[in-house]
């Protein structure tokens, strides 16, 4: 007995891949801009406050919501690769299906960055750190736009209702 | 006496509540712990390019029949494609995790030279070689 059609199970699994996603842009989008710009006074316009985050605290729920969003969207690929990427390259959408192939090597770059990040911050004390502790939260924070935006255009060309 | 006994039970269960709550924080205050993190994160994007390059997948899937073998196997007729990054990733985390080890194993001040800065510039660097690798989908 099926409790859901097929389209609409793999529809709830892209919206769980889309919830952890946004909770992972989120928290390294505030992160990295605390790292990158942190701010000297409180208060401030809305540009300060979204700085004037306690930056160490995020890095764990970072890794964690990484490696979900990773988990769950390696699950939905399984499916991508019948359901989509076929139509997609049938159609000539072979530059969509090349920034998808891109997509998943920076989620693996991402997932290797984990543990050194995760040890950087857990040590956010120790100045020493400083400089690349800022870089690698930055370059994940790019990687996680690129991510983001490239899930949301394809999407858009093939994704829900589709 | 009562009293004493409770006291030292209750000490005892702050203690291992504060210890509990206190082990992320002794992880990462282990050298071992810095040396295996630091140098997994530095290695895995280079070992990731070099997986894709040679075409070293730990395993192959294959979606439309959920067949899984080990090592690569091309797309077998009449089973639709394989899918290679699974086992690319397999083999990254395997392989930086060995590097990782080896590097814990090493005397401290050896490991110590290994620069921070390469854990975001390989990254880095790994980008434009990944795009070059995806050159048949920008040119098609």
């Amino acid at each position: 007995m099926q409790i859901v059609s097929v389209g609409t199970f793999w529809t709830l699994w892209l919206l769980v891949h889309l919830l952890f996603s946004v909770g992972l842009l989120g928290a390294l989008t505030h992160q990295a801009m605390s790292a990158a710009l942190p701010v000297r006074r409180a208060a401030g316009g809305i540009v300060t406050r979204f700085r004037a985050v306690s930056a160490p605290g995020y890095a764990t729920a970072v890794c964690v919501l990484w490696v979900l969003t990773f988990i769950v969207g390696s699950y939905i690929y399984t499916k991508y690769r019948i359901s989509v990427r076929i139509p997609l390259e049938q159609s000539g959408y072979f530059k969509t299906q090349g920034f998808f192939d891109f997509k998943e090597h920076v989620a693996t770059l991402g997932l290797v960055l984990l543990p050194g990040y995760w040890y950087l911050w857990k040590n956010a004390q120790n100045p020493e750190y400083d400089g690349a502790r800022k870089m690698v939260t930055l370059v994940l924070a790019v990687m996680c736009w690129f991510l983001f935006i490239v899930g949301h255009v394809l999407n858009n060309t093939r994704g829900f209702g589709s | 006496m009562n009293t004493a006994t409770t006291n030292t039970a209750s000490t005892a269960t702050a203690t291992a509540a504060a210890t509990a709550r206190a082990a992320p924080a002794s992880l990462a205050a282990s050298a071992k712990f810095k040396t295996f993190a630091i140098t997994f994160s530095t290695f895995g994007p280079l070992i990731y390019c070099v997986c894709q390059f040679f075409n070293w997948p730990m395993f192959t899937f294959h979606p439309a029949t959920n067949r899984l073998v080990w090592g690569y196997e091309g797309p077998r007729p009449g089973e639709g494609p394989n899918m290679l990054w699974y086992g690319w990733t397999g083999t990254t985390l395997l392989a930086a995790a060995v590097v990782g080890i080896v590097a814990m194993m090493l005397p401290e001040h050896m490991t110590k030279k290994l620069p921070l800065a390469l854990m975001w510039l390989l990254p880095i660097l790994a980008i434009p070689y990944i795009a070059y690798s995806l050159m048949p989908w920008w040119t098609h």
